[in-house]
């Protein structure tokens, strides 16, 4: 691992029972930095955040937080923080309490717990619903109070599981300036676990995609979203069409196709998002079998020798009825090369 | 969930050993006792207690009683949830108190009512005199009528509340659609309401049916010597005459019955949670 | 909503079968007359009186009331591990466990009492209450195990893990966030428990031995020799004190919700 590494994992290996979940995960973080793990629901996300907090043993491997050995240290003493997906308040404690909990535990007492309570509750703009037990406040409240709860710690990293998943969309926005707000002003390491690319590719600094309890490709937002090198990532991250590359052809269910342009050897596979497809001529024809109107686009689905296609043109563009026949262009130049393929 | 398993038999093992030693050790010692007569093993008790027609008689007539309740209580427990559903919310918490409330009250008080009720001297007979239907008091006390009222005001409640549980479960507006697609009462409760809450109907039934046949006080008080049911039999077979063979022939009889019972719940209650 | 003729009809019957028998029985118990008999002879509280006097119904109250109390405290200290462990571990052999620990509710009372008495009564020479006690534990601790877990399985374990990240050990978040989260389900638990203890009869009926027996036991005794409203008026006297129980545990916890 890098010197530079602040929390890593190494080799790690985890497992439920007899099925293992994760295996031989390598992973390190830099202290400060904002990680987004991203996966499909089952690909060991949220097994290797439990993990790192400790609430499941490994089977085998390493976890060194800052410049320590944790992989053996008990839950409780290891100063890692977690917001819950269910945000796991304290039910029968008001909000103050929930939030002095830990610190109490420190044997902090009188003036300090008050004071060090309402910054917490402060930064999370709660100040006010300090006497409130957990079910007198709505959902996003309540996260912000398990956020308070876990930040008034100081942890050396704070775990997320699925931070905006049960907020409705106003409040996700703002619970995603919040987040990045808070990790700016304290400097805490931060790892979210989300399901949700478009969480993943605002928030994070750099991005760990994971399946299958491997980690498939890790990068800032942008190398994600442009480059995924392998043919999970670009589904995952929009790339609608996805095809396999065999000696410098398309290969398809239904045949190999020549495309115009050097294919970089490198690549297993190439990728498309939709509005990368180039409508209204080109070396292959496919007829119109579905067309929708997306505001500023138009989306088609299309019936190809190659297999279905699915394109986004400007709304400008003379429309193509369903049925119709339509010529396309699978430009090379701008395809995304992936070097792992299935 | 937590992973140690060393803790958890550490937590769980005080009560697994107290129920094992003061509870399944002597059961199952007491039912050997049905299979292991004069130093060997055999079904001799078994044949023995099978061929007297009275003990035939008594196996007949706890079934019977079990399912007449049963049944009896289905067509009640139906009739009341359906009406309890359809209050508004004050009403209908203020009636299932009033179901739970005898559940929590002595089956001994619960019982001894039934002898003011249908004794010699009792309102029915009474009521009967007095308008002409009969001049001598009817012996309703000590009949297997008198056993089956007992024990089905004993175990009512139970199928009432598993019923509105399950109508509540129902989802929502499935009766208005039937109505709307032209359906009558009797077609929506057949089509609709019955397979719907088979799980709170079945649910119900074993508790009522388990807890009829095995019910000790109702038959002891309202039935006496005359109407015996397994229980009582067992009873009597013991403390008249020390007979501890066929008191574990009728406890492996029971135990059996209660058994499948509670099998078929667990069998539901797994169901429910697989869905 | 105006309620159909119908439904108030079968309701209206539903609460007579049910509830009309404790009307008979305390109508019963202030009949000034010598034998049970309804409509009551009279109105006197004599029977009531009889009652507190009865030295063998004082008694065998005490001996009641201390099974209730013991029994099924005994049955929750060893109910809740039991519980905590089958509803948060992955734990080796737990449905043998589940089943050995609830078997006491599937087989039939009366055949426990008679178990107990002929093969561990009889042949170690256990005191006539500590048997009871014992077999009163026995025959509670499923129903304690059945309404604590069904709390626990309420309470998301998340909370706990929650707690002990923030530095709790398990043992204090047990105490610090699972317990005080689950209390009315103890409650409820211990006045279920208290409940089923008290009026337990096919149990006991084996185990009582001369002047020592439960209250119900004491009862159908009473009921054989005597024919007089002395036990309608004990009947009636634990009924309102059920209702009264039963009032006050709604009221503060809810009650129907755990049984």
């Amino acid at each position: 691992m890098s010197d530079s590494a602040y929390l890593s994992l190494e080799q790690l290996k985890l497992a439920y029972g007899k099925t293992v979940a994760v295996d031989r995960l390598d992973l390190a973080i830099k202290q400060g930095e904002l990680i987004a793990l991203l996966g499909p629901s089952g690909c060991g996300k949220t097994t290797t955040m439990r993990a790192i907090a400790g609430l499941l043993a490994p089977v085998s491997g390493h976890i060194h937080l800052d410049s320590r050995d944790i992989t053996r240290v008990a839950a409780n003493k290891r100063s890692v923080g977690l917001v819950f997906q269910s945000y796991a308040l304290f039910p029968h404690l008001a909000v103050f309490e929930n939030v002095a909990f830990g610190l109490r535990l420190k044997g902090m007492r009188g003036k300090e717990l008050e004071d060090r309570v309402q910054s917490g509750l402060k930064t999370v703009g709660l100040s006010s619903f300090a006497s409130r037990k957990p079910g007198e406040l709505s959902g996003g409240q309540q996260q912000r109070v398990a956020l308070a709860r876990s930040m008034v710690m100081e942890p050396k990293v704070l775990l997320l599981d699925e931070p905006l998943s049960n907020l409705d969309a106003r409040l996700r926005l703002e619970m995603r300036a919040e987040l990045q707000r808070v990790q700016k002003e304290t400097g805490v390491t931060m790892i979210f676990v989300t399901h949700d690319q478009a969480e993943a590719l605002a928030l994070a600094d750099r991005i760990v995609v994971m399946l299958n309890g491997t980690i498939e490709q890790i990068g800032a937002p942008e190398e994600i979203y442009n480059r995924p090198n392998s043919a999970f990532v670009a589904d995952f991250v929009g790339f609608e069409n996805v095809f396999r590359v065999r000696a410098g052809e398309l290969d398809t269910e239904t045949g190999r196709f020549a495309l115009g342009g050097a294919i970089p050897r490198e690549a297993q596979g190439l990728a498309w998002r939709p509005s990368m497809v180039e409508l209204g001529g080109g070396p292959f024809e496919g007829s119109v079998r579905g067309m929708s109107f997306a505001g500023g686009t138009r989306q088609y689905l299309l019936d190809t020798p190659l297999g279905p296609i699915k394109v986004e043109a400007s709304a400008h563009l003379p429309t193509h009825a369903l049925g119709a026949a339509v010529r396309f262009d699978l430009p090379v130049s701008i395809a995304a090369p992936l070097q792992r393929f299935g | 969930m937590f992973q140690n398993r060393a803790e958890a038999l550490t937590l769980a093992l005080p009560a697994a050993t107290f129920a094992a030693l003061v509870f399944v050790l002597p059961v199952i010692v007491l039912l050997s006792g049905g299979l292991h007569v004069e130093g060997r093993w055999t079904l001799e008790a078994y044949q023995r207690f099978f061929a007297d027609p009275l003990n035939r008689l008594v196996i007949w007539r706890t079934l019977e009683l079990g399912a007449l309740v049963t049944a009896a209580a289905a067509v009640i427990g139906y009739a009341s949830a359906l009406a309890i559903v359809d209050l508004p919310a004050a009403g209908k918490s203020r009636m299932i108190g009033l179901v739970v409330l005898p559940l929590m009250i002595s089956p001994v008080a619960r019982t001894y009512a039934w002898l003011v009720i249908l004794g010699r001297a009792g309102i029915v007979n009474k009521a009967l005199m007095l308008i002409g239907l009969t001049d001598e008091p009817v012996r309703v006390l000590f009949t297997q009528t008198a056993v089956f009222i007992g024990l089905l005001q004993l175990f009512l409640p139970l199928m009432v509340l598993s019923l509105v549980s399950a109508l509540e479960n129902m989802p929502n507006d499935v009766i208005p659609a039937a109505r709307v697609l032209g359906a009558n009462w009797l077609q929506i409760f057949v089509k609709v309401v019955l397979p719907l809450t088979r799980e709170g109907l079945v649910t119900g039934g074993t508790l009522v049916f388990a807890g009829s046949v095995t019910a000790y006080i109702t038959p002891a008080i309202l039935g006496g010597s005359k109407v015996l049911t397994l229980v009582t039999l067992l009873y009597q077979r013991v403390t008249i005459a020390n007979d501890l063979v066929s008191a574990s022939v009728i406890a492996f009889i029971l135990i059996v019955m209660s058994f499948s019972a509670n099998l078929l719940l667990n069998r539901i209650a797994t169901g429910r949670s697989l869905k | 909503m105006t309620m159909r003729q119908p439904a108030i009809v079968v309701l209206g019957l539903l609460v007579a079968f049910l509830v009309g028998p404790f009307v008979v029985i305390v109508a019963a118990s202030l009949s000034a007359g010598d034998t049970l008999a309804f409509p009551p002879q009279g109105f006197s509280l004599r029977w009531v009186a009889k009652v507190f006097a009865e030295q063998s119904f004082r008694s065998s109250f005490a001996l009641s009331m201390f099974l209730a109390v013991f029994a099924t405290l005994a049955a929750l200290v060893l109910g809740i591990p039991a519980s905590y462990a089958m509803s948060r571990y992955s734990m080796p052999f737990a449905e043998a466990v589940r089943t050995v620990v609830s078997s006491p509710i599937i087989v039939p009372g009366i055949i426990v009492g008679l178990a107990l008495l002929r093969y561990l009564v009889a042949p170690f020479g256990i005191n006539v209450v500590v048997a009871l006690f014992l077999a009163h534990t026995a025959l509670v601790l499923p129903y304690c195990v059945r309404v604590v877990s069904a709390s626990l399985d309420n309470l998301r374990s998340d909370v706990e893990e929650a707690a002990i990240l923030l530095g709790s050990s398990r043992l204090g978040a047990f105490f610090r966030v699972v317990l005080p989260n689950i209390r009315n389900g103890v409650l409820a638990a211990f006045i279920l428990g208290f409940v089923t203890s008290f009026d337990q009869v096919p149990v006991s009926l084996f185990l009582s031995g001369p002047g020592v027996q439960t209250l119900p036991i004491d009862m159908l005794g009473y009921m054989e020799r005597t024919y007089d409203p002395s036990v309608a008026a004990l009947s009636s006297l634990l009924a309102f004190l059920s209702i009264g129980i039963m009032f006050v545990a709604e009221r503060f916890i809810g009650f129907s919700r755990y049984v």
